[in-house]
């Protein structure tokens, strides 16, 4: 019966690690849909941009010392500015016409941003600075982690300022009539060029926010890290519904808690096993993910 | 000598598992699956020719069976979705089946050593090649010997209705339907075939580099499998092979003189070639080109 | 537009492809030149690994070079040149770049770093020499990197110069025992999807541990490319041993680690992973990884050992317990040149091949940066080692047991 408890304990202690780290996990899924939503294209360096803006403020902080929160902020500027240049190198000039020519940019993309990474830093894991790393809050028989605490609250605080920005704002509303009609809001003067180069750069910066966040939550970055999530955001997309921000936002979550639960029952080989499984029952349930429209609506 | 042999066997193998993507591209959808069904036909051809003492050639077509049949299982489901959510739920597919592998052991006492698959540890020593005599000369016209079956059928099937009901079902698929098409048949044929032929490529694969462990079979190999009709374009066969030679011959290979510049440039160079022509490097145009040179009609217009 | 950008694709793969023919034809040497080819990994997160090697080979060159040479079969002397090559840690690239280097006039080739390109690259050498029946590629390929256990028994042609892990962790785990005799307990951590880490967690550190009188208490497992930690930490926090034994490389170490800090989970001691015992690890968590222990079998220790460290240092790499093999394999190459009379001429090349082999085959001791090696029959060495520990940013010989 005490066994029974203390895997109880366990058990819940998982899932709240999970949940505190699938943040990171809802926040590169965001970049995944927002980018979709609008050019229904797939951006596949997208991961592989936010780890690299990370990367881009190590190196400054190298050169000009600064506490945490600037290394943050420096990720975010670097990232926003990868995520034009993907725009002009990928995207800009393949005609609308030929979708998988801009995946496979994106595809080389990814292998150029890593392989820069790995020659800028010979593949060896840098340490990322952290805010509250040392801080373990706990309650009774159970402990949360400063740093996830401070990335959770970090990684909220950006997505309701990015909610805003879309559903309160003039590039926000021209974002959405973009991702809705083209044609249409070309008409009313929207300009799609324009606005799409934006939703990069801000998609971008919001990716920065999450390769740092990453960063300080595991405490070092390495290029090993890219691959892992490009597939778990693409896995969030899709569970959340493509073009859903609230749907990869709830998606990241419930799948950082799914993964750290059969991580707790299943063993790590299994793990990854029952996140594609839990793909599967969505794509078979929800195909529209977990907030799919009604049939019928716009 | 050697090295251009094993070369042409490397090119060999990587177009077959290109155009097993090429097959299901046809009809509109993107497989990132195919690395899983590859790793299938590598390890079942692996185990038959290792544990069971088979030939490689029967050993190599139950794998692609075993492989084809997977496609087909996993295909009816699949369909359902289409577009990007295809590719999600197939790279999904695939890495299941790369994770069954690292979870998967099976060895037995064989001449005083345990041989086949050990999980995380692979499965060593696959020598069908070496152990009967095959020269690099044998193995690379095997090779290649599959490849133009391969390439042969798949030309004779576009020039055929087949071909035509794939392309129309890839263009439009509405259209495809009110011409009285089974949408749903078609695709799991594709989807099958190009299982079929990933799993033929798989064999051949566990045999040439004679130990496969589960980390060969990642989202990396997966890309590259849809990356080479991508490339080359999706207008014939030879697209893909064309790519094929781009990647493995010219990048991997030929820029190997350029020392560090090299692995920079495969990516930005995958990158330019899309910007300068996304419609692949064997394109319409080329193609057309092509046959006016043999037909002796000059410049072709498209 | 569109008909010069196809001139333009069309001329730029055909002059790589040029390069692609041209590249292994190497001008006729005036002069005697003793071809050693180098390969491994040089782009991808092992890329130091490369690097290093590539370095310290061209070190050790320069600095037989320089002190005279290789003495040849009919009395002229050779001077050794070094060409190395990248394999992205990839097993069918790894077997391209071997069979590329049989093309060149190479005599021996030292590679490569990692374990997945170890094992298919043996695979496709002649398993026996001599067997005619079977067509396996016969090239000598003496291994500095590559670590996992038993690989050059896989072929006659395969030799390795890297450390016994079985032998080192037997022995110190029995050192451990008999320096702490109140430590009773161990608890593993193993990166459960890298074929080396998982074999040298299974087969030598927790079989070692237990022949040292101590009781496994069980394992945490994680993988590669993870980031979260918490349930293996947990796990091992509820062992409560009292040495936790991490057979990861410096990545996830420091992932654990890390964890381990948050946690609160202070085992009496720490052991790590052989690999481990690099720059990476101190870059990445040098305050966590404080007071770990690791067996290694390079060190600073020896006038001879420092001496190869500074003159890779002063080729832009640096001499640890993987590439400090690189240095030992190019002079024992030396000697076995030497010894087998081989003659470094271009209608030798297959001749030279064999001696070489044969004469790798006939070593039973070879000379080391920190002593002598024993050589096994099966191609492999057994090479003396210390024992090295983290202390203050830095690793520090702990015990020295060749004293």
């Amino acid at each position: 019966m005490e066994d029974f408890l203390f895997d109880l304990i366990d058990l819940v202690q998982s899932i709240a690690d999970g949940l505190l780290f699938g943040t990171t996990y809802a926040m590169i899924g965001i970049g995944f849909t927002l980018i979709f939503g609008v050019m229904d294209k797939l951006n596949m360096s997208y991961a592989a941009a936010a780890i690299a803006g990370a990367y881009s403020s190590i190196a400054i902080l190298a050169v000009v010392p600064a506490p945490a929160p600037v290394a943050f902020f420096i990720a975010a500027i670097a990232a926003g500015l990868f995520g034009y240049v993907i725009y002009l190198l990928c995207f800009r000039f393949i005609p609308l016409a030929s979708p998988l020519a801009t995946l496979m940019a994106t595809v080389g993309m990814l292998l150029l941003i890593d392989e820069i990474i790995v020659h800028e830093t010979d593949g060896m894991p840098q340490p990322y600075p952290a805010l509250f790393d040392d801080v373990m809050v706990e309650f009774g028989p159970f402990g949360l982690r400063g740093d996830l605490m401070f990335v959770f609250a970090v990684s909220v605080v950006s997505m309701a300022v990015l909610l805003y920005l879309i559903y309160r704002t003039r590039l926000g509303i021209a974002t959405r009539a973009v991702s809705q009609q083209p044609v249409a809001a070309q008409l009313c003067g929207i300009g799609l060029e324009r606005t799409n180069a934006m939703t990069f750069v801000i998609t971008g910066v919001l990716g920065g926010i999450a390769g740092a966040m990453i960063g300080a939550a595991v405490g070092v970055l390495s290029p090993l890290l890219s691959i892992p999530f490009t597939v778990k955001g693409l896995i969030v997309t899709v569970i959340g519904g493509l073009g859903s921000i609230p749907g990869a936002i709830i998606a990241g979550l419930l799948v950082g808690a799914f993964e750290n639960t059969f991580q707790f029952l299943r063993g790590v080989t299994e793990r990854d096993m029952y996140v594609m499984l839990l793909l599967f029952v969505f794509l078979f349930l929800r195909p529209g993910g977990i907030f799919s429209p009604p049939d019928g609506r716009d | 000598m050697d090295f251009y042999l094993g070369l042409a066997q490397i090119i060999g193998v990587h177009t077959i598992l290109g155009l097993s993507a090429y097959v299901v591209m046809l009809t509109g959808q993107l497989s990132l699956a195919q690395a899983g069904f590859f790793a299938i036909g590598a390890y079942v051809a692996g185990m038959l020719t290792v544990l069971a003492g088979f030939h490689i050639v029967p050993a190599m077509l139950v794998g692609a069976v075993l492989a084809g049949l997977m496609a087909f299982i996993v295909g009816f489901p699949a369909l359902r979705v289409k577009g990007l959510m295809l590719v999600i739920a197939t790279l999904a597919f695939g890495e299941f089946v790369r994770l069954f592998f690292f979870n998967f052991d099976y060895q037995i006492s064989k001449g005083g050593i345990t041989v086949g698959p050990l999980g995380g540890e692979g499965f060593r020593q696959i020598r069908f090649f070496p152990e009967n005599g095959w020269t690099s000369l044998d193995v690379m016209l095997f090779v290649w010997a599959v490849v133009i079956i391969v390439m042969a059928a798949l030309w004779w099937m576009d020039r055929s209705r087949a071909g035509a009901v794939l392309r129309a079902v890839g263009e439009d698929e509405l259209a495809a339907q009110s011409a009285g098409i089974n949408l749903t048949v078609v695709k799991v044929a594709a989807m099958t075939a190009g299982g079929f032929i990933a799993g033929l490529g798989g064999g051949i694969y566990a045999h040439y580099t004679t130990h496969i462990e589960h980390l060969n079979f990642g989202v990396i190999l997966a890309t590259f499998a849809i990356a080479y009709p991508i490339l080359g374009g999706l207008s014939n066969v030879f697209g893909t092979l064309v790519a094929v030679i781009f990647i493995q011959g010219v990048l991997v290979e030929g820029l190997r003189f350029m020392g560090d510049w090299r692995n920079l440039l495969f990516g930005a160079l995958i990158v330019l070639a899309m910007n300068v022509r996304p419609r692949g490097l064997f394109d319409e145009r080329a193609t057309a080109l092509l046959k006016g040179l043999f037909t002796g009609r000059g410049h072709a217009r498209t | 537009m569109q008909r010069k950008l196809s001139a333009l694709t069309i001329v730029g793969p055909a002059i790589a492809a040029a390069g692609l023919l041209a590249a292994p034809l190497q001008p006729l040497a005036m002069e005697r030149t003793v071809h050693i080819a180098g390969f491994g990994a040089k782009s991808g997160v092992v890329r130091s690994f490369g690097v290093n090697t590539e370095a310290v080979m061209l070190a050790a060159a320069k600095h037989i070079n320089e002190s005279g040479g290789v003495k040849l079969g009919d009395g002229t002397t050779g001077k050794i040149k070094v060409s190395f090559y990248d394999d992205r840690c990839n097993a069918e690239e790894g077997i391209s770049v071997l069979r590329r280097i049989a093309t060149t006039e190479a005599l021996v080739a030292v590679g490569p770093t990692c374990s997945n390109v170890a094992e298919p690259l043996f695979g496709i050498l002649q398993k026996k020499v001599g067997d005619d029946k079977d067509t396996g590629l016969q090239f000598p390929v003496f291994t500095d990197t590559a670590i996992k256990g038993g690989l050059a028994k896989i072929s006659e042609w395969a030799f390795r110069n890297v450390p016994n892990e079985m032998e080192m962790y037997r022995q110190m785990f029995k050192w451990i025992k008999a320096q702490n005799p109140d430590l009773k307990t161990v608890f593993g951590g193993v990166e459960e999807d890298f074929a080396h880490s998982r074999f040298t967690w299974y087969k030598v550190m927790k079989t070692r541990s237990g022949d040292a009188g101590y009781e496994v208490l069980g394992e945490a497992k994680w993988l590669l490319a993870d980031t979260n930690f918490t349930t293996q930490v947990r796990k091992m926090r509820k062992a409560k041993a009292d040495v936790v034994a991490i057979s990861a490389h410096p990545f996830t170490t420091c992932g654990v680690l890390k964890e381990m800090q948050r946690q609160r989970v202070k085992p009496k001691l720490l052991v790590g992973l052989t690999s481990s015992s690099s720059l990476e690890t101190l870059q990445g968590c040098a305050k966590q990884a404080e007071g770990i222990i690791i067996p290694t079998s390079f060190a600073p220790v020896t006038p001879a050992a420092k001496m190869a460290a500074e003159a890779a240092a002063k080729l832009g790499g640096s001499a640890d317990l993987h590439s400090a093999a690189a240095w030992e394999i190019v002079n024992i190459l030396k000697g076995v040149i030497e010894g087998q009379k081989v003659m470094a001429k271009a209608d030798t090349l297959k001749a030279d091949r064999r001696k070489i082999r044969d004469g790798l085959a006939n070593l039973k001791t070879t000379g080391g940066l920190l002593g002598k090696i024993q050589r096994t029959d099966e191609g492999e060495a057994v090479k003396p080692y210390v024992y090295v520990h983290a202390k203050a940013g830095e690793w520090a010989v702990l015990h020295n047991p060749i004293k």
